[in-house]
């Protein structure tokens, strides 16, 4: 099986001065993280150059690029838990006396790091049982170890409390007087404006701009992620029927989710912001936390996706391949998987199953040839589709669809959008989770927009624009 | 399909083929004789019913280490019983009867101990079992006080070796030849697995847990019930193989019964092309690989090799079987 390439960055062109913080936004999918790979070692550039101190140099991997100074301080932190920090600092290139590991030595060079970044804890702590805040700083202490001149930061603040995060931003002052180049990559615009001296913005993978701080707000920073048009790639609006909602999630704050029968509703926000988590919370396979469910205006607990079932809640993962189809087994049976009992409650009519997922095939136009091959066979719209059919299967009155599109052809992004408003028109209440700004507008009646596992606000018809949503899911508003 | 492909796919079965046509070339006659292949079949029926069981548990994503001290167990359990039954005047078929039933009665309950911790508790099947393997033994130790346990009821022998008349065939003394009922039960017991793993709704739950545990989960299946299920399924299997085996023998040794039956019962499984990883399996080849141990060691016997061997010989012929499926996950 082939998979076409897809350009992750293009044309892409900035420059990085000597003790600059410079900060790097965009939106999810923008090219951020490809440019940081690039940058740190650990994918290769198609073309293009990197010049360092005024050389062209080709990096051959992440320890080539922390031979030549640069450091990456990865979201998820690169520690091994169950070693202390003199360790995790010293993983690798361990300082040995006569063969032996020297480990006073270790530990009195790591205190002299865990010193310059303001560290409160000793060298032989255990890392696991550091605050993330901690851990951030024994990566920092790293770098700082391994004398990087340029370090690479990706969402640090993302994990920290407001505190936390103050204190970081002193440590890149400090960093920054020393010389040292940081890049900053974040959601969280206010946060960008303030401590970064430049800002690039990056959108579908190409430079948009690169100002100066000083200059830039957050609000004009949103305008320029988003920064494109609408193209005439969806369905023309039906305007939903005014039905009482089939399916609310009510937040003890007041924030609520709600969605009735016809209506599509989406779910916007950044990345981690809790979409998938309230999806999973809404069929039961994680706590509900503070809230409560109520379908048809009845409150309700779901304890596991057969519940949700029960109630008519059908959740279409964005983890296809993990979560969503049993990649092992045959076509036929990931369609029936879910409604095996419309089957036979012991012995199953396997003639029925194969004429159903005929029926699939047709209805939703299916490509494949044999329906008893292995559903891995088939193309990633193709699966989704299949993943759609599992659940109409189960005749749900709520669809939850997590990322529908991603990974899946233009052509069959096309058809997808097809589906959904074809199935709302038919009445069904559905729920879209994209991070794609254009999919959000260009398909749903509402979208509730979510930051950091809050709600943070529902938009609308004409106040319904991928700025507003921006502004919200980036927290530079509140609604 | 590749020529390959059909090698992996089928090379247990045809190992079982090609050391079958050996024995018929440099044995002849004396392999040919219907009571040698009538034992086949029915040495090892105790091991084939558990493997079987085992096939259900392996196939949705568990493993099950106390299969063989379970036997022993259940089989000290039989004993006694029959010989309380029969002494409290109840007529020796009955007594037979329910002491079979109460075997397997407590080996399901010790399979969904063991199921109940696995799901339930979310604890690995390789631990919790491990502790059955440990556990079962030394109850059934107790049982018999550290020894052999005799039945006092002659109808068990009897049922031992009874079974129904192979027709058209005398033996020696010209006498009928019996097809054990070990044997049926063990043919019994595959070709209802067969139909359950590959035509139930339970079958089709089994393969989705193993396959992926957190997507049947998210398919609406309950997999906890699906996990206790096998295990319960199991355990009953190896009451019904000690009986078996305790009516062959007429006794119970509590230190020896089902000794390492469940690395036979594991290897035949994977000699047969179930995945170890779960998600993927037939219950024909499990027989295919039980039969295939079984030829083997009475091959040791025939050709006189030093019995010593035996051990060697398996590990080579399992470790064959793994390397082949290895081949076949990378043909896909």
């Amino acid at each position: 099986m082939q998979f076409p390439a897809v350009r992750a960055l293009d044309g892409v062109s900035i420059a990085f001065g000597e003790g600059e913080v410079h900060g790097i936004v965009g939106e999810n999918g923008a090219g951020k993280s490809t440019l940081m790979k690039i940058l740190s070692g650990v994918q290769h550039a198609t073309s293009g150059s990197l010049i360092l101190d005024g050389a062209p140099i080709r990096l051959t991997g992440v320890r080539d690029a922390l031979g030549r100074g640069i450091a990456m301080i990865h979201q998820e932190l690169n520690l091994v838990d169950d070693l202390t920090v003199a360790e995790n600092v010293f993983l690798g290139r361990e300082l040995t006396k006569g063969g032996l590991l020297d480990r006073d030595q270790m530990i009195r060079e790591t205190q002299k790091y865990l010193d310059q970044v303001h560290a409160a804890f000793a060298p032989t702590a255990k890392v696991g049982e550091l605050s993330i805040a901690g851990k951030q700083l024994v990566e920092i202490a790293k770098a700082v170890a391994a004398n990087a001149s340029i370090l690479i930061m990706d969402e640090p603040t993302a994990v920290l409390s407001d505190p936390e995060a103050e204190s970081l931003f002193a440590l890149i002052a400090r960093l920054k007087e020393k010389g040292v180049t940081v890049l900053y990559i974040s959601h969280r615009l206010i946060e960008v404006c303030e401590i970064c001296d430049r800002i690039t913005v990056l959108r579908d993978g190409t430079w948009v701009e690169s100002l100066d701080a000083k200059s830039a707000n957050p609000a004009e920073l949103a305008r320029l992620m988003v920064g494109r048009s609408l193209q005439d790639f969806y369905p023309n609006k039906v305007s939903a029927p005014e039905t009482p909602p089939i399916l609310e999630f009510i937040h003890v704050g007041g924030a609520s989710l709600s969605v009735s029968p016809g209506e599509i509703v989406g779910l916007a926000g950044l990345v981690g912001a809790g979409r998938t988590e309230l999806a999973e919370a809404l069929i039961g396979v994680r706590p509900i936390g503070a809230g409560e469910i109520r379908v048809s205006g009845k409150t309700v607990q779901i304890r596991s996706p057969k519940e949700a079932m029960e109630h008519g809640i059908a959740y279409v993962s964005e983890d296809r391949k993990g979560l969503g189809l049993l990649v092992t087994l045959s076509v036929v049976s990931n369609v029936t998987m879910a409604n095996l009992r419309g089957y036979g409650k012991w012995i199953l009519d396997h003639k029925k199953e194969i004429e159903s997922a005929l029926a699939w095939k047709k209805e939703l136009d299916v490509r494949v040839g044999d329906l008893e091959s292995s559903i891995d066979s088939l193309s990633g719209g193709n699966q989704q589709k299949i993943a759609i059919a599992k659940w109409l299967e189960t005749k749900p009155k709520v669809l939850i669809l997590d990322e529908p599109t991603r990974g899946v052809d233009v052509g069959a992004k096309r058809e997808m959008y097809n589906l959904i408003q074809h199935l709302a028109q038919e009445g069904m209440a559905c729920i879209l989770i994209s991070s794609e700004l254009p999919e959000i507008i260009g398909m749903c009646h509402r979208a509730i927009v979510m930051r950091e596992g809050m709600i943070m606000g529902e938009l609308k018809g004409a106040s319904l624009t991928e700025e507003a949503v921006m502004r919200l899911a980036a927290g530079v508003e509140a609604a | 399909m590749k020529r390959s492909n059909l090698l992996t796919e089928y090379g247990a079965l045809l190992a079982l083929v090609v050391l079958f046509v050996i024995n018929v070339v440099t044995r002849g006659a004396s392999f040919l004789q219907i009571e040698n292949l009538r034992n086949l079949i029915s040495q090892n029926a105790g091991v084939g019913v558990i493997a079987i069981g085992m096939t259900f548990v392996i196939i949705a994503g568990g493993i099950d280490l106390s299969v063989g001290s379970l036997t022993a167990m259940c089989g000290a359990v039989a004993i006694l019983l029959v010989n309380k039954l029969a002494s409290g005047g109840m007529g020796p078929t009955l007594a037979i009867l329910l002491a079979s039933l109460g075997a397997i009665a407590v080996g399901a309950v010790a399979g969904l101990v063991n199921g109940a911790i696995i799901s339930y508790g979310r604890v690995a099947a390789f631990v919790v079992t491990l502790g059955g393997l440990a556990g079962f033994r030394s109850i059934a130790l107790v049982l018999g006080k550290g020894g052999e346990i005799r039945s006092q009821v002659q109808g068990l022998e009897d049922f031992g070796f009874g079974g129904v008349a192979i027709p058209f065939v005398k033996n020696a003394g010209g006498g009928p030849v019996m097809f054990y009922w070990s044997a049926i039960v063990f043919i019994i017991a595959a070709l209802l697995a067969s139909f359950i793993l590959n035509r139930t709704r339970f079958g089709r739950y089994m393969i989705a847990v193993g396959a992926n545990e957190r997507a049947a989960v998210y398919s609406a299946i309950n997999t906890q019930t699906v996990k206790l299920a096998v295990f319960g399924i199991l355990g009953g299997l190896v009451g019904v193989a000690a009986v078996l085996e305790g009516a062959r023998m007429n006794s119970v040794g509590t230190g020896s019964v089902g000794l390492y039956y469940e690395l036979d019962a594991i290897a035949a499984v994977v000699i047969g092309g179930t995945s170890l990883r779960g998600g993927k399996g037939r219950i024909w080849g499990t027989v295919v690989g039980v039969l295939l141990l079984t030829l083997i060691s009475n091959m040791i016997t025939a050709y006189n090799i030093d019995t010593n061997w035996q051990g060697l010989v398996r590990g080579i012929v399992i470790l064959v079987a793994v390397l082949i499926q290895r081949g076949r996950k990378e043909n896909e």
